[in-house]
């Protein structure tokens, strides 16, 4: 069953077109990866899906309700969450105020204290930095930090956006397996990455996105093994 | 009167300016908007106090509180007609929106009040501690300044709604995608900048007489305030805020008044060549 299906998506900005009419959807409670080599618009798939920037034409369905044209606070107030691509941090605000942040939607208030718990379980460095100023932290905690405050929005779907982007490749494998630990709690992920053989190791399904169009899509443990995946995305 | 006296009345309006300040700049610093209708609010501010006065007949100080509310709810609508539009807009165009609010406020008060001075009948007489005597009024605009700046403090820093102007100011597409509704907390926001004016200019107003073109002088000291202390930094406006008032209080003292001005930018300058951040530091 999908949780989250894109149709025939075109956006872009101003004049400049990137998506020509993208489709993906999401089985609940997997791990998803949308991989695709740089400029092939994923990150703006990603805020259309959000609502930073208008679909032109085509239709986002979230949980069985046509959200195309919510604006981004409106969806994360129905569960749909995007750690976005940069980290985005509240760089002046302490590492628990930028949790406290992710709490902003309604639906996440009453399970503050049980996401707050969750998040410090599998971060918990972040704990013991929790007095610190978000941009005091070193790269890697501040991505932790960017998908703690995702997970403390308690989201039905969580989008993200670029994490292995600048990160020593054993944090990265840390950052996935932690990811592995959060789809067996029943969360939907969307895995947005450059770092292809990664994603589609760490997803269950997976799309292929090239010049603003989903080029194929299939099960991770195929498209890995697919002869033009290999060739374009994994340069073996 | 002597030196001391002049530096203390001095430094209690600076209490003043650094509330008037405070909502300059925390209106650029949340959204980046350089507030050009700062001046006429806080003279509208000043006419809120001296109409609750003379027609609802309450206390001037009564008046401060209700002019505080309307100072909120109108930021929030000039925030909605005239600025959202062009949030995203180069800063042109939201220089133009807020000039245009000033030309609205002060076109339509003048119609109203003509520009001839009027004045809140109201004194709590003198305060005399050793050789300084100042009239009550000023301290007390000194003291609810303090108390201003410490609520909002409070209010950005212990309050759920404050901390998303916080977040809003430190990175709003970020506070978008948390659920935060960005738009209405920066319509909050400007409403809590011209909220600071209208007391502003109500606390002046308990002491000097006051036209609709008063804010004017008002705004330009705010500048020179907020940039002083660090932009968007309620501390640093507020210390701004005592120098200023200090200066505007001793220079009297030694030479014409026509050199307050002068001496103000001389030192404006400097402290921008010294520390271009400003003494507390920009928070962004």
């Amino acid at each position: 069953m999908s949780i989250l299906e894109v149709k025939d998506v075109a956006s872009g900005y101003g004049e400049v077109q990137i998506l020509w009419g993208a489709s993906l959807s999401l089985g609940q409670g997997m791990i998803t990866s949308l991989v695709g080599a740089n400029g092939a618009g994923k990150t703006t798939l990603l805020r259309t899906i959000m609502g930073l920037v208008k679909p032109k034409s085509g239709s986002i369905i979230f949980n069985g309700q046509d959200v195309s044209t919510l604006p981004a606070h409106n969806k994360a107030e129905l569960g749909l969450i995007l750690v976005p691509e940069g980290r985005q941090l509240f760089v002046q605000m302490s590492v628990e105020e930028n949790l406290e942040m992710g709490t902003a939607p309604k639906r996440a208030k009453p399970r503050k204290d049980y996401n707050l718990e969750r998040v410090y379980t599998i971060f918990p460095r972040l704990k013991e930095r929790r007095a610190q100023k978000a941009r005091t932290l070193s790269g890697g905690e501040q991505q932790m930090l960017a998908v703690a405050r995702g997970i403390m929005a308690d989201p039905v779907v969580l989008m993200i956006d670029e994490m292995s982007l600048g990160l020593a490749p054993v944090l990265v494998l840390d950052l996935f397996q932690n990811l592995r630990k959060l789809k067996d709690e029943g969360l939907t992920i969307l895995l947005v990455e450059q770092n292809v053989q990664m994603a589609l190791a760490v997803s269950d399904y997976g799309f292929v996105l090239a010049h603003g169009k989903v080029d194929l899509h299939g099960l991770s443990a195929n498209l890995i093994d697919d002869e033009h995946v290999r060739e374009a995305y994994l340069g073996i | 009167m002597d030196i001391l006296t002049f530096l203390v009345d001095g430094l209690l309006i600076g209490f003043v300016y650094g509330i008037a300040a405070m909502g300059l700049t925390l209106i650029w610093g949340v959204m980046n908007v350089i507030n050009l209708s700062h001046g006429p609010i806080i003279a509208l501010g000043m006419f809120g106090i001296y109409f609750a006065a003379t027609s609802l007949g309450v206390n001037p100080y009564v008046g401060v509180i209700l002019v505080s509310f309307a100072g909120l709810l109108l930021g929030m609508l000039i925030y909605a007609i005239a600025i959202h539009r062009v949030i995203n807009a180069p800063h042109l165009s939201t220089l133009l929106a807020t000039f245009a609010v000033n030309m609205i406020i002060i076109g339509l008060g003048t119609t109203a009040f003509t520009t001839s001075a009027y004045n809140v009948d109201f004194s709590l007489g003198n305060i005399s501690v050793g050789p300084v005597n100042t009239p009550t009024t000023r301290v007390i605009a000194a003291l609810a300044s303090v108390l201003v700046t410490g609520a909002l403090y409070f209010f950005l820093y212990r309050t759920t709604l404050g901390k998303y102007v916080r977040a809003v100011t430190d990175n709003r597409a970020a506070a978008e995608l948390m659920g935060i509704p960005s738009a209405r907390i920066l319509a909050l926001s400007f409403g809590l900048g011209t909220m600071l004016a209208a007391i502003a200019g109500g606390l002046i107003a308990t002491f000097f007489p006051f036209t609709i073109l008063s804010g004017g002088a008002y705004e330009l000291k705010s500048f020179v305030v907020g940039v002083m202390g660090g932009v968007g930094n309620p501390l640093g406006a507020l210390i701004g805020g005592l120098i200023l008032g200090t200066f505007e209080g001793v220079i009297p003292a030694f030479m014409p008044t026509s050199w307050v001005p002068v001496l103000e930018f001389i030192l404006f300058v400097v402290i921008l060549l010294v520390r271009p951040t400003g003494l507390l530091g920009a928070k962004k």
